[in-house]
């Protein structure tokens, strides 16, 4: 089964995107921040991460930023999920290495086909 | 026929009252946040409740595919939390910004805050959000 790392601090989010994939036949791992985020991306490789992008401790691009400089995250697929819409915002994440920019509300069925179209 | 300008004293008092009614709001958007936060933790609990029955139960295709959709709509409008939540922080911030440079005005405090970080969340609606694969 292929692992999904969701980072988010709004618990309601989390739990929202967890539900989603999960009755897609991933595994989820929850993370409430950057900080966290890394710690567990340390412990474990995930298939994916779908990350938001302001969160307290530590962003999105900060964490995918730290993601990148990791062997085991070099190729890993990142998302950033944010209510951020902004083309400036969006150029520093492809920048730092982001593979897309969801902006929210998702779609469930449109989150899994961005899913599926990046995941390994 | 004699005109009544505002003094300086005047100026300052209303100052002062709009830094206090600025409190205020302050305090009813905190309390907005604890009710969203409330209302959405029972939707949650809710949703769920409904999800895990739904699973239990054979229907046609039909209503299943009914039924999906309905579930659909709701993960996306449950995330209005996530989105009510930041807006309604980054309108206290705001507002503690203007009630600090208020209060500077009336000579209580030395320095105003500054509002460093752009509006959060642009959205208008619960429509979906855009995709962009780089």
């Amino acid at each position: 089964m292929q692992s999904i790392l969701a980072v988010d601090d709004s618990a309601s989010m989390r739990q929202m995107v967890a539900f989603t994939l999960k009755g897609a036949g991933y595994n989820v791992i929850e993370a409430a921040d950057g900080q966290e985020a890394l710690d567990k991306a340390r412990g474990e490789t995930v298939d994916l991460v779908l990350t938001d992008q302001n969160m307290p401790r530590m962003d999105g691009i900060t964490l995918v930023q730290n993601l990148r400089s990791m062997a085991a995250y070099a190729a890993t697929p990142i998302l950033i999920l944010t209510t951020e819409s902004s083309a400036e915002l969006k150029a520093k994440g492809k920048a730092a290495g982001a593979t897309g920019w969801l902006v929210k509300p998702f779609d469930p069925s449109k989150l899994l086909d961005v899913v599926r179209k990046v995941i390994r | 026929m004699t005109t009544n300008h505002p003094t300086e004293q005047d100026a300052s008092d209303a100052g002062c009252s709009a830094a206090q009614e600025c409190a205020a709001i302050e305090a009813d958007l905190e309390r907005l946040k604890t009710i969203v936060n409330d209302a959405a933790g029972r939707l949650l609990g809710s949703f769920h409740e409904f999800a895990s029955l739904e699973q239990k139960i054979s229907r046609n295709l039909e209503e299943r595919q009914r039924i999906e959709s309905a579930i659909g709509s709701a993960v996306m409008a449950l995330q209005f939390q996530d989105m009510a939540t930041q807006l309604t922080h980054h309108a206290q911030r705001r507002l503690a910004a203007l009630e600090s440079c208020l209060r500077a005005m009336h000579g209580q405090t030395p320095v105003a805050k500054q509002l460093e970080h752009p509006q959060p969340v642009p959205q208008v609606g619960m429509s979906t959000g855009s995709v962009d694969l780089f």
